[in-house]
């Protein structure tokens, strides 16, 4: 039982960086609506800008982490208007557009590699001893991780909710071109979009490599398609479902743990990604015409 | 004289394999407008079972493990490679085909090379993990005594025989109908199905083509090299696949040679040159992939039909207000006919 508890915990956690990247890469296909496989590379990117700034820089750990999530924000930013914005003013097909973000991962990918090299990294902070919460174990990097993530997460929700733009991203997100006839920026809400998309895959890879501890350029790659089990299942394009999704992902790869080796976690996740998309493709929460 | 010979069989081998996995790849993505985000995997399966039923059983305690060891003559070891690609071409459309928009299928493929790669490469009783298999038993080696020049010469001429086949299989289904209806597919799938055809089928069809012709290139490279590890398929060799076919013309196999020639052979040949800089050993395959990143997204903005695009169908038309013949005068003196190309 106290297995069941501490892979729990874990779960805990790590559904907690899935969410972050798993909404941040679902508000962007919400908006834009084609998948952005390079995302694996921006959650690098995230991490390494900010183990530059705090490991090469001496920055303190959370100067650091922000100067690296702001950075990855701009990455994303650049990306968009050089790569994507001219291929949507040519209004290619979906087809490119998933071709020209594959091949965008390789490329970030192989530049990333130039300058970080191949081989581990590890962020410069002391490991903290366990806390007991309840029947939980938590080291004090966990409940940072798990409190970044809640945090974030209602920071999206009153975004979405509260905030002008946060409603502009929602009508895009259900029909992009009645958006543009009611007066909305398309062009400037998207840039927002990607600058937040970026973010939280900056984030979320500065927690990622927190809880793994080394990490190294393809880490985000690896991690992508546990991001897309996480996305597809909660319904592709929609936050809520993200969220959800990534809870459950999160969840049970590490609780599935308890009855098969821990190596074969991402197997776990991918055996969901195909249950739901065999049962259920358009997600828990399912959105009408995307699927 | 000898070396520049092996040399010129070796890159002949190399070009021809990475010829069938862009035919393949073609009539997966150029007939019917699959994405398949990882060839490469198919290359690797095909290889690997070919192998495992080509050799013998892993001798105990030498510390090698793979599962099979079947010892079966190369012919019927070939086969089952290819129909191994096939199967798991099959296993990914029954999940990712049905009724799902093209990026479903995209993540799908994505997914399933990234766990067959991590699978493989921690199960060491599969193919022996990230070693990879070794010693693969050469085809015709039986034959006579081979000079080692004379076995690539001889295995360049078969690769090529098969390829030129392959080539021609690929041009036959291309003009066919189930060919036109791919390109159907392709072009617009509610129209398709709205015509009553079953579009599953169809894509599934071109699925499990193209990655038997994957797996054929598969076969075909670890019987040539006689090893294969998994760090020879990553998804970067993938997307060599991928620019060779976008920048020849995707849908025309005439630009699936020419970009698998520019691509593949040129550019991974000419960059292998590049002077070494021993403090970053992986400079120059970063660079690579940079280039061919780059090289990708540059011609799917500026030429996305490729250095030889796809030829158009011509229709035959009577012009209009002439009277003067009747159709089958027409067709007679010259207009093409329809779906010709």
């Amino acid at each position: 039982m106290s297995l069941f508890f501490l892979t729990l915990g874990f779960g805990l956690v790590t559904a907690s960086v899935l969410s972050l990247l798993s909404v941040g890469l679902s508000l962007q296909f919400g908006v834009t609506n084609f998948v952005n496989f390079a995302y694996g590379s921006y959650l690098s990117a995230g991490m390494l800008f900010t183990w530059t700034f705090s490991a090469k820089l001496h920055f303190p750990f959370v100067l650091a982490t922000v100067c690296g999530v702001i950075l990855t924000a701009i990455l994303a930013l650049i990306v968009n208007e050089v790569v994507f914005e001219p291929f949507a003013k040519r209004r290619k097909s979906i087809f490119y557009m998933l071709i020209v973000t594959f091949g965008l991962s390789l490329l970030l990918d192989s530049i990333l590699q130039i300058f970080y090299g191949v081989g581990f990294d590890k962020f410069p902070i002391k490991q903290s001893a366990a806390i007991k919460i309840g029947p939980f174990d938590f080291t004090g990097v966990q409940l940072l991780i798990i409190l970044v993530a809640v945090v974030s997460m209602v920071v999206i929700h009153l975004l979405l909710t509260r905030t002008s733009l946060g409603k502009k991203m929602r009508a895009m997100s259900d029909n992009p071109d009645l958006a543009k006839i009611s007066g909305i920026d398309t062009k400037s809400v998207t840039r927002a979009t990607w600058a937040i998309s970026g973010a939280l895959a900056g984030l979320g890879g500065v927690v990622l490599a927190l809880n793994t501890v080394y990490f190294e350029t393809t880490t985000g790659d690896s991690l992508l398609f546990v991001i897309f089990a996480a996305v597809i299942l909660g319904g592709i394009g929609q936050t809520y479902g993200a969220m959800l999704g990534a809870l459950v992902i999160g969840v049970v790869t590490e609780v599935s743990a308890v009855w098969v080796s821990s190596a074969y976690k991402t197997d776990v996740a991918f055996l969901i990604l195909v249950i739901m998309l065999l049962v259920r493709p358009q997600g828990i929460i399912a959105s009408q015409g995307k699927a | 004289m000898d070396i520049i010979l092996g040399y010129v069989t070796t890159i002949l081998v190399f070009f021809f394999t990475y010829n069938i996995f862009t035919l393949g790849l073609n009539i997966q993505f150029g007939y019917t407008g699959i994405l398949n985000f990882t060839v490469i995997t198919f290359m690797a399966i095909g290889g690997y079972v070919a192998a495992v039923l080509a050799m013998p059983k892993a001798p105990a305690g030498s510390g090698i493990y793979y599962i099979l060891g079947l010892n079966l003559p190369w012919p019927i070891a070939a086969l089952g490679g290819v129909l191994a690609a096939g199967l798991l071409g099959y296993l990914i459309g029954q999940i990712a085909l049905k009724r799902l928009r093209s990026d479903y299928l995209a993540i799908v493929t994505l997914a399933t090379g990234t766990l067959l790669y991590g699978l493989i490469g921690n199960g060491t009783s599969i193919f022996d993990g990230w070693q990879g298999l070794f010693n693969v038993p050469q085809p015709f080696a039986g034959f006579r005594t081979w000079t080692p020049l004379g076995y690539s010469i001889f295995f360049t001429i078969v690769t090529a025989v098969i390829f030129v086949f392959l080539w021609l299989f690929a041009n036959r289904i291309y003009k066919s109908p189930l060919g036109r209806v791919m390109r159907a597919v392709r072009d617009d799938q509610d129209v398709v199905e709205a015509f009553g055809k079953n579009t599953f089928k169809i894509r599934m069809t071109a699925m499990v083509l193209g990655s038997m012709y994957v797996g054929v290139g598969g076969v075909l490279t670890i019987a040539y090299i006689t090893a294969l590890s998994p760090a020879g398929w990553t998804t970067g060799e993938t997307f060599v696949v991928w620019a060779a076919l976008l920048v020849g013309g995707r849908g025309n196999n005439f630009g699936a040679i020419v970009g698998s020639f520019l691509v593949a052979v040129v550019f991974n040949e000419a960059t292998r040159y590049l002077p070494q800089i021993p403090a970053h050993p992986n400079l120059i395959p970063d660079i690579r992939y940079v280039l061919i990143g780059l090289a990708v997204i540059l011609s799917v903005y500026f030429r996305p039909q490729g250095v030889f695009p796809e030829k158009k169908n011509t229709f035959f038309e009577v012009p209009l207000g002439d009277n003067s013949k009747t159709i089958e005068e027409h067709l007679a003196g010259g207009l093409s006919k329809v779906g010709e190309q």
